[in-house]
């Protein structure tokens, strides 16, 4: 039985790091079509700053706190605000320093709930949003499965998610006044969250 | 892109330094990215404090001083601070009169501003938020929520700051500056998009012949394209939509301002005012205050923003009450 632990996170954001490096340019240029461009760079020092502090964590409710805070200190705009949100909220869904599955996914849903509370996006418009509530649907959905397949099917979901928005019209943003121009484009924010979700999903087993 | 950079990452620490060095009788770096007064304003005066990202120089920073803001928060290229940030100015300038927080509506200067309201409220602080969305781009039917915070910010930003400078309270001082937010209303249009000079990419691009009428302060795009238009035709075009949003009507006085984006030349603005106002003038409204310069651009984009705003009868002296800032002055 695997349990998640501030061990295995410290890998699962490791990775995801990596991922999102890799890609970044892939995220700026598709940003480019209907935002600033940004997105590479906003997500990549989000995660950079995510990252730093996982890997000096050793309490695993402080640490996701503190993961929260140093991504929101990170001037990119909505992006260090939502995946801080999202880590201040799993913050506050988690008791104890290792998690069977059930807490996993009551930690992601309670991270889920807290970017809610700082955007009105929900499926459909367009947004990560699109990525990550599949993302934590699918972790809920699996719970009786263990850990790795609750994040593999998360990754699964989160990859269907984005490729979703491409028929999308967008309703947050910048993007959403170009209307029906945007038709057509991948949003930049959902595809980071599903290449987010893969790594999460490949650290975690490659941890220990 | 062409431009004269060092490292894209330091970009917007390096500006705030050469900007503050430049100013330094006016404007301080308070810490990394928090520009405030050099002179600070007593303490039973209401601070006034604003966010946003870099790239749109001046603004916003270009007008912290006496008698306009107390604190610029500043982010990155086109991108918000984020809440700690906000938060540490809020508590740097914290007063028992309180602050009044103006946030520009884009998605992400409002998430930093709501979490950062949450978290002053836990502090205790006495904080007012006060967003700005006068771009009537979207048309005048779409609720605000929808509609962005443009550079009518800065008139804004004069007329608040010199009623806190009177010393009015918290209250009167949010009272004035929602009336204004609610009497102006702004149109851009650009001729050229612009770069993110961090990366190098183009956030938007136009044909050479076409120009594009509500496109955004980052070049995001407002759905108007036609081919280029004279200055005459393109005052117009831009003037009567503003008259309707503000409903002015014969005997109003008014504040119109045209702001150029970065690449469109005076000359041309000099020839697009001429027709606004004459525009304004056949219908019997007043321009008493007028303004046409650079206050908040965009990366080389060619283009400008109109802004027309209605002006009660408090709002007069309060824009031509002294102010002292590196970008606008009133003696």
């Amino acid at each position: 039985m695997a349990f998640l632990d501030c061990q295995r996170l410290a890998k699962m954001t490791a990775t995801a790091l990596a991922s999102l490096k890799e890609r970044a340019s892939e995220f700026s240029a598709l940003d480019a079509e209907t935002g600033d461009g940004d997105h590479g760079t906003a997500i990549v020092s989000a995660m950079t700053a995510v990252d730093r502090v996982a890997q000096e964590g050793t309490n695993l409710k402080k640490m996701l706190g503190d993961m929260g805070f140093a991504a929101m200190m990170e001037s990119c705009g909505s992006t260090s605000t939502l995946i801080g949100a999202l880590f201040l909220g799993m913050s506050d869904g988690v008791e104890g320093d290792s998690l069977n599955a059930a807490e996993t996914a009551a930690m992601f849903s309670a991270g889920l709930e807290k970017v809610k509370q700082q955007t009105k996006a929900s499926i459909g418009d367009k947004t990560m949003m699109d990525a990550l509530e599949p993302a934590v649907d699918a972790l809920v959905a699996n719970v009786e499965n263990g850990i790795p397949t609750m994040l593999q099917a998360a990754a699964e979901a989160a990859a269907k998610g984005a490729e979703n928005t491409k028929e999308m019209v967008a309703k947050f943003g910048r993007a959403r006044n170009l209307g029906e121009r945007v038709i057509g484009h991948l949003d930049a924010g959902a595809v980071s969250t599903a290449c987010t979700f893969e790594a999460f999903s490949r650290g975690f087993t490659a941890a220990v | 892109m062409k431009k004269f950079l060092n490292d894209p990452n330091d970009i917007t620490a390096e500006l705030l330094e050469g900007y503050t060095l430049a100013y330094a009788d006016k404007v301080s770096l308070m810490s990394e990215k928090i520009v405030v007064r050099t002179h600070a304003k007593s303490e039973d005066k209401v601070a006034l404090v604003t966010l946003g990202g870099a790239g749109h120089e001046p603004a916003l920073s270009g007008f912290v001083g006496e008698g306009m803001l107390d604190a610029s928060v500043v982010g990155d290229i086109f991108a918000a601070p984020g809440a700690p940030k906000l938060l540490e100015a809020l508590k740097a300038l914290h007063r028992d009169v309180g602050i009044l927080l103006v946030v520009l509506n884009h998605a992400g200067d409002v998430m930093s501003a709501n979490m950062a309201m949450e978290l002053a409220k836990r502090e205790g602080l006495n904080v007012r938020m006060l967003l700005t969305h006068e771009d009537i781009s979207a048309g005048l039917e779409t609720p605000d929520e929808d509609r962005r915070g443009l550079a009518g910010c800065v008139p804004l930003f004069k007329v608040a700051g010199a009623a806190a400078e009177a010393g009015k309270s918290l209250d009167e001082v949010y009272e004035i500056a929602e009336r204004f937010s609610k009497q102006m209303a702004t149109l851009a249009v650009a001729m050229t998009g612009a770069t993110h000079p961090q990366n190098g990419q183009a956030i938007s691009e136009l044909p050479d012949d076409e120009m594009e009428i509500g496109m955004g302060q980052h070049g995001e795009a407002g759905g108007g394209r036609t081919k280029i238009l004279s200055a005459d035709e393109t005052a117009q075009k831009m003037i009567e939509p503003l008259i309707t949003a503000v409903d002015a009507k014969s005997g109003d006085k008014t504040m119109l301002i045209i702001n150029g984006t970065g690449a469109t030349t005076l000359m041309e603005m000099n020839l697009i005012f001429r027709k606004a106002y004459r525009v304004l003038e056949s219908r019997g409204i007043t321009v008493v205050s007028g303004l046409i310069d650079e206050i908040l651009t965009v990366q080389e984009m060619a283009g400008f923003q109109m802004i027309l705003c209605k002006l009660d009868a408090d709002h007069v002296p309060l824009l031509k009450a002294p102010c002292n800032t590196p970008y606008w002055t009133v003696r």
